[in-house]
């Protein structure tokens, strides 16, 4: 088997995988997240615990699941929380301690300071694009640090972006502040199929911190709607083929998730 | 077990008929594709009840087969979908899309906090999210629409100062009053106490809560068998107003630690739900053309219901070999 022609959304889930550090708790979704934090489990953080909005807390799962309720993570976990107490236990982490959870979120499109929208395009009142809504996205983002996946597409990584389901940085340095929230956390990063952004400390704006062997840094500025900064862009190390032999193997073999290229 | 002056069990026909009236304030159970109580969904498709104010929460198929079939009046709603088939609802998509139903966006956090707050009693409810979101400043529903609007509080949410921590924001969210919850659960006894294995999601708090309960369950134990465990108990019997005995009764859905979900069903679903034809001709198959669940389940087969039993120590569902 050929473990070198890794894809794009491979190359996103083991950056994903990397942004988790060890021991960490993490708030992941189903699909990438998923496969990326099982990756992360099992070579990059061993002792990283996965947590799901559901309520359902420390998940280990055989099979790749499809809900974040699904049976596939019930059976296997250490504590089946109904979703309130999952939600309490989100909100006191602000009030307790700062950087022991992360949390992966999606959406469909975002601006300069990681505000996301997975609610509705156009018109809220008639969009042309209905969309989820939030689910758990808008409490993780008030609450944890986030790193956001996304589609890496100009008409996605907007100047303005219709409808702020999940605040980021706001609209700049002290924007959380000024909504209420707490101002010690937000979003880190932005992984995409091209890359993977970040937000300057000063600014909260994104600015391109790595892009794949795969992409380039051209193709990314063609591919963001707004203005961004390239300078501190390195490439990121392509993965290993044991990397890529363990994704199509292990973690997702039915290709729930991550096609293998034929 | 019939015949006991506390039995509540009766035909889903009678419970959806006694408990399930137009314009109720109405919450479900259950968790997008896992513990949905479908077989009820399809009782209340096939006696026509309408103008539900529902609270969605985590929401799937349920939904949106009531929101296709036009029976929503207002939906108070933060995700619908059957996640991993249906990545969006689709006829939530087109009412929504079209403009056929009125609406309001609350995060999943708050819409949990909101029903656990209506089983405690709360007046109404200060949380830390949806600040500064355009969940808390877009309305779905103007101030002025809801004055017409029953069962709708007069507005979405207020933004005030804590009044323990001036200058800190909160966010007051309106506590609904549910006039009916149906959940679907492993196991129930005549008088209504409710066993749920795994999690139980927000399927207490809207029991508790709500006005009427059913409960749909996969097996009806005795009141002497379901007392031999308490710890495992979750609702008393009190609480509940008819227990329905309906096995596969979350079907397409999951349940823990008897089926799992029915991924050629999902799939189905998703592909007919993409136009209003298509998911008539859906509807009319699976549920209109069947009396009772029993020929719906017929209908599915016994061979497809055996291959969805899940494997004790995996908690789903493989491939026999």
């Amino acid at each position: 088997m050929d473990y070198t022609n890794y894809t794009n959304k491979e190359m996103q889930a083991v950056t994903i995988a990397k942004t988790i550090e060890d021991g960490q708790i993490v708030i992941v979704g189903t699909g990438l997240p998923l496969i990326g934090a099982s990756l992360a489990k099992r070579i990059f953080s061993p002792n990283a615990i996965l947590i799901l909005e559901s309520g359902l807390m420390d998940c280990d799962p055989l099979e790749v699941p499809t809900s974040v309720g699904d049976n596939r993570l019930m059976a296997h976990c250490a504590v089946q929380w109904p979703n309130y107490m999952f939600v309490g236990f989100e909100t006191n982490e602000w009030l307790h301690d700062g950087d022991r959870m992360i949390a992966f979120i999606g959406g469909a499109q975002i601006d300069a300071y990681g505000n996301v929208n997975s609610t509705s395009i156009g018109d809220y009142h008639k969009p042309i694009t209905r969309l989820t809504g939030s689910g758990g996205a808008n409490g993780i983002c008030t609450f944890v640090n986030t790193v956001i996946m996304m589609q890496h597409e100009k008409r996605r990584f907007m100047e303005k972006i219709d409808y702020i389901t999940s605040p980021g940085w706001g609209d700049g340095p002290d924007g959380r502040a000024k909504m209420g929230l707490p101002a010690d956390r937000g979003p880190l990063a932005v992984v995409t199929d091209k890359g993977m952004m970040k937000f300057d400390e000063k600014t909260k704006k994104m600015y391109l911190a790595g892009y794949y062997e795969t992409s380039s840094i051209e193709e990314i500025i063609e591919n963001t709607g707004f203005e961004i900064d390239c300078s501190r862009a390195e490439l990121i190390k392509p993965p290993t083929p044991e990397v890529i032999r363990m994704i199509r193997e292990e973690i997702d073999p039915g290709q729930a998730f991550i096609k293998v290229p034929k | 077990m019939r015949g006991d002056i506390l039995d509540k069990l009766m035909s889903m026909e009678e419970a959806i008929r006694k408990f399930v009236k137009d314009g109720d304030h109405i919450s479900f159970g259950g968790f997008t594709t896992n513990r949905k109580p479908y077989a009820a969904v399809h009782e209340i498709m096939r006696q026509g009840q309408k103008d539900f104010v529902v609270e969605a929460g985590p929401a799937g198929g349920d939904w949106d087969m009531l929101i296709g079939e036009g029976r929503v009046k207002v939906y108070n709603n933060c995700y619908t979908a059957n996640s991993g088939y249906s990545n969006v609802s689709r006829r939530f998509r087109d009412a929504i899309e079209n403009g056929k139903m009125l609406f309001e966006d609350y995060s999943q956090d708050s819409m949990m906090l909101m029903l656990h707050a209506a089983m405690l009693g709360l007046p109404f409810l200060p949380v830390r999210m949806m600040l500064g979101s355009d969940l808390e400043k877009v309305w779905g529903i103007s101030e002025e629409d809801r004055k017409n609007l029953d069962k709708v509080p007069n507005k979405k949410l207020v933004v005030m100062d804590n009044p323990f921590n001036p200058g800190e924001k909160v966010c007051c969210l309106p506590v609904p009053q549910l006039d009916t919850a149906i959940i679907h659960v492993q196991k129930a006894s005549p008088d209504g106490t409710v066993s749920i294995e795994g999690d139980e999601f927000h399927d207490v708090d809207i029991a508790v809560a709500a006005r009427k309960t059913i409960v749909t369950c996969e097996t009806v134990v005795s009141n002497e068998e379901i007392r031999k465990n308490p710890e495992r108990n979750s609702i008393p019997g009190f609480v509940v107003d008819a227990v329905v005995h309906v096995p596969y009764g979350a079907h397409p859905a999951q349940c823990y630690n008897y089926y799992d979900y029915d991924r050629e069903m999902l799939m189905e679903y998703d592909t007919a739900s993409k136009t209003d034809e298509s998911f008539k001709e859906f509807v009319n198959k699976w549920i209109y053309s069947t009396k009772n669940h029993d020929e719906y389940i017929d209908n599915i087969g016994a061979k497809r219901l055996l291959d969805l039993k899940v494997v004790p120590g995996y908690g789903y569902a493989v491939d026999k070999i």
